[in-house]
């Protein structure tokens, strides 16, 4: 049961830095691709209709 | 009783945290509006135009996937198994770190330029194909949705102290309200922007929520009192799933080879295939990446996603049986042997009910937009993807491809207020007494064993026939199997009591879930390596109709 107690506890403070660090670079990292992603369109849409 | 009912009810919920809620909830439907004007196309709609980069991808995956209705009944599991319950979330995060390093199914979907799965099965088996397997997908994937509103609904009622039951229509309502206008407004580039939003709140709510739990029940107490609680906790689970006789096979709630079997174990792995590479509302994001290095670039950190929006919720739902478990009045409440008041719906509510208490003022109302964030994020999603298969890959092949843009985004508009509408009359009147995991991944199961032979080997394996495909996708109905009431109606709930008595194998509850799921995957693919051998295609080579055509 020890085994367990200990893997578990690992596997959750782990993750939960993980996920804290890829929460940080997502957030920072996501704006920029908004960005893109809105250019990338109105440049599909601009040559279509040309 | 009264006592009770306040220790239920109490919350730390206020004016300051509905106000902060409804600021949200009005900026999403703000944002769906705004982005309208970016809407030109079917592919703008369903896949944002394809233009979608990794952190985006990641941002708007994580919004879908760690939904409310996933941290809801991902909850449920962890206040019932313990800890036994973390093996799902890992199994599920290195499956899909595995999915995301190789590109497994996803990469070879991306590169053929399809929008929806069905419409590779068109490419590649043909248009009978693509229409049956669009029936089936949104047979398994409506069928599957069927009680998210009603289980995110309890969250809100929950959370907020309203009185249970009386208030959930009124909220079901008001959501699905809100949740229909934004989907028809926006479509996928609405979906992807305000999935982002969605993401940073939701994450960092939930990770400030968890700093909190812990600060609030203490680390240490947490493990002590599920080592000494086992009984209790496994108890419940045994009694709501009537196999008293099991009680003796459990060790606790850390163990998942005790707690959870083999087979369920072997039956997670695959979910978390599903989850990643199989299910539409995932690869739909990959299908919307702006290139196959993009998608592995995606999957990859996913793996995180996918390894947390079960993780978290977990540890959370533990959290909460502690404080029950050292709270006389809540733990009356959740281990009442009363039948007239105990139910299944109980523990659902036990998450809900320990952020109210845990959580301070203004916090409980980020963390409460956070968790509607993710509630809206899941249904537009989900409302989006079903419809479209519906429009793209039913309707439009069975009309001969004459229908315009402009009448495909029409009708899946009215589809997605048709399939709203479905959603609030299950969760009003569906009366099941499945787990809620289970019953989701029976539903799902329908479409996605059979969908698994069909990507699996239409996608790498070139004598993969068209007779194989079909065949395989009818013997995902056998699934629906796994359900207990179909188990009753047909005779199966006595089998497998006589093969547990016959052969000592433990053959009830979700346990039969996992061998019937395991077993219509091994079936599936025989019938499709089998029937591809004996009814080969003229074309053998794969694609059958080049893209472009198979819209």
């Amino acid at each position: 049961m020890n085994f367990w107690i200990a893997l578990w506890k690992v596997v959750f403070v782990f993750s939960l830095g993980i996920f804290a660090v890829m929460a940080v670079w997502v957030t920072v990292a996501g704006l920029g691709d908004i960005r893109k992603l809105f250019a990338a369109i109105e440049k599909s849409h601009r040559v279509k209709s040309e | 009783m009264p006592q009770v009912i306040g220790a239920v009810t109490q919350t730390n919920f206020t004016n300051l945290d509905w106000a902060i809620v409804a600021v949200y909830l009005a900026g999403s439907v703000a944002i769906g509006l705004y982005v309208r004007k970016y809407i030109a196309n079917m592919a703008d709609y369903v896949v944002a135009g394809r233009g979608v980069r990794t952190a985006l991808g990641v941002a708007t995956l994580t919004g879908t996937e760690m939904g409310l209705i996933t941290v809801m009944y991902s909850a449920e599991k962890g206040f019932k198994l313990g800890f036994s319950a973390f093996y799902i979330a890992v199994a599920s995060g290195v499956v899909a770190l595995l999915v995301g390093l190789s590109g497994f199914i996803l990469c070879r979907l991306r590169e053929m330029k399809v929008m929806t799965i069905p419409e590779y099965y068109e490419r590649r088996f043909g248009r009978k194909t693509r229409i049956l397997g669009g029936i089936m997908l949104v047979f398994g994937g409506v069928l599957n949705m069927g009680l998210f509103l009603k289980v995110g609904s309890m969250f809100v009622v929950g959370i907020t102290g309203m009185e249970h039951g009386a208030a959930l229509t009124a909220v079901m309502v008001v959501l699905l309200g809100l949740v229909l206008l934004y989907t028809v407004l926006g479509g996928m580039v609405s979906v992807v922007i305000t999935d982002y939003v969605q993401f940073v709140v939701l994450s960092f709510g939930t990770i400030l929520a968890c700093i909190l739990a812990v600060n609030y029940v203490g680390w240490q107490n947490i493990f002590d009192t599920v080592q000494s609680s086992g009984g209790k906790l496994l108890g419940y689970v045994l009694v709501e799933a009537k196999h008293s006789a099991e009680a003796v096979e459990y060790k606790g709630g850390f163990d998942p080879v005790s707690s959870l079997g083999v087979e369920y174990m072997i039956w997670m792995l695959f979910l978390g295939l599903v989850n990643c590479a199989l299910w539409q509302t995932a690869v739909m994001r990959a299908l919307a990446a702006e290139s196959t290095a993009v998608v592995k670039k995606q999957f990859t950190w996913s793996s995180v996603t996918f390894l947390i929006r079960f993780l978290l919720p977990y540890f959370l739902g533990i959290c909460a049986f502690v404080l029950v478990m050292q709270t006389p009045e809540l733990k009356e409440y959740f281990y009442s042997s009363d039948p007239a008041g105990a139910g299944k719906d109980r523990a659902l509510y036990a998450l809900p009910i320990f952020l109210g208490k845990i959580l301070p003022v203004g916090v409980i109302g980020v963390v409460t937009a956070a968790m509607l964030a993710a509630f809206m994020s899941t249904h537009d999603s989900y409302l989006l993807c079903w419809s479209s298969v519906i429009t793209q890959d039913i309707v439009a092949p069975l009309m001969g491809e004459r229908l315009s843009t402009k009448a495909r985004i029409t009708l899946t508009r009215v589809l997605i207020l048709l399939i709203g509408g479905y959603i609030l009359y299950w969760g009003l009147f569906y009366k099941g007494t499945e787990d809620i995991w289970d019953y989701m991944a029976v539903s799902g199961a329908i479409y996605f064993t059979g969908a698994f032979a069909l990507l699996g080997c239409g996608l790498y394996w070139k004598r993969a026939s068209s007779t194989g495909a079909v065949l395989a996708l009818l013997c995902g109905f056998l699934a629906i199997t796994g359900l207990g009431p179909v188990q009753k109606a047909v005779g199966l709930t006595a089998l497998f009591k006589r093969i547990e008595e016959a052969h000592g194998l433990r053959m009830t509850g979700e346990r039969t879930s996992a061998w019937i799921g395991l077993g219509t995957i091994v079936l599936t693919l025989a019938v499709m390596i089998v029937g591809s051998l004996l009814f080969p295609d003229k074309n053998p080579a794969g694609q059958t109709v080049p893209e472009g055509e198979a819209r």
